[in-house]
């Protein structure tokens, strides 16, 4: 590994542990959550996210395959993306159980949210069974790009457009059912996390 | 550091998203490898 790379991955790796102790051990307890619960949410929270935009990463990749050359080096960051978004997205459903467990007393409830993941981690788990199974190293690659681009109308539809139909146990969101930023909530998230006097800091996730 | 604890908490934290990151690190470097073939 080149030294700058080097040098990046000791700094993220240092501000990745300074997060974890800042998460337990700095910010204070939201209000409306039971004992230390919403510690989780420095964790649920942006792993959705990741998973999200992993899942969208592939679709734009499988994009530029499609119409920009055929280049492999596409199809392969494609591929790789969905790893990830399917990792984060398991990551964020298990700790959104163990959420649910101490909040709602199950670990799983079939909310919306938790319906609406589990069947976009099956669509892309999908997608990795369709690369298995064919052997034809091109057309593996231009049927699961399809796949992917089709993923870019799944994956928004899954993790923002679902949840806000039906009732949900779900803290509110960011994102308003209409589709409007709920700017007092995201001034409270994102710039006045560690304020215990920070409006309406009880609920929400932001996806 | 007393088990259950929130010290131990973040030090099983640490551990897990350690691992994470040496496993992203390491699917990177794979994929940089990939690049370089034809």
């Amino acid at each position: 590994m080149e030294p700058v790379r080097k040098l990046f991955a000791w700094l993220l790796w240092l501000w990745l542990s300074a997060v974890i102790a800042g998460a337990f051990l700095y910010a204070p307890l939201a209000k409306g959550f039971i004992g230390q619960s919403s510690r989780i949410l420095f964790f649920h929270v942006p792993m959705a996210w990741v998973s999200f935009v992993a899942f969208i990463a592939a679709g734009v990749w499988s994009l530029r395959f499609l119409y920009f050359g055929r280049q492999r080096r596409h199809d392969r960051a494609a591929a790789v993306a969905v790893e990830l978004g399917l990792l984060f997205g398991v990551l964020a459903t298990v700790t959104g159980s163990l959420w649910a467990r101490v909040m709602w007393g199950a670990f799983w409830n079939w909310d919306p949210r938790q319906t609406s993941i589990v069947v976009a981690l099956l669509f892309y788990g999908a997608y990795l069974a369709l690369r298995s199974s064919l052997e034809d190293r091109d057309q593996r690659a231009r049927l699961s790009a399809a796949y992917a681009v089709l993923g870019l109308v799944v994956a928004p539809f899954l993790f923002f457009i679902m949840p806000r139909i039906m009732f949900s146990l779900h803290p509110q969101s960011v994102i308003t059912p209409r589709g409007k930023w709920r700017w007092s909530r995201a001034w409270c998230r994102c710039c006045s996390p560690a304020r215990p006097a920070a409006p309406r800091c009880s609920s929400g996730s932001t996806t | 550091m007393v088990t259950g604890g929130i010290g131990w908490v973040v030090a099983v934290n640490l551990i897990i998203w350690t691992g994470l990151f040496l496993y992203l690190l390491r699917l990177g470097s794979r994929l940089r490898e990939l690049e370089k073939k034809p």
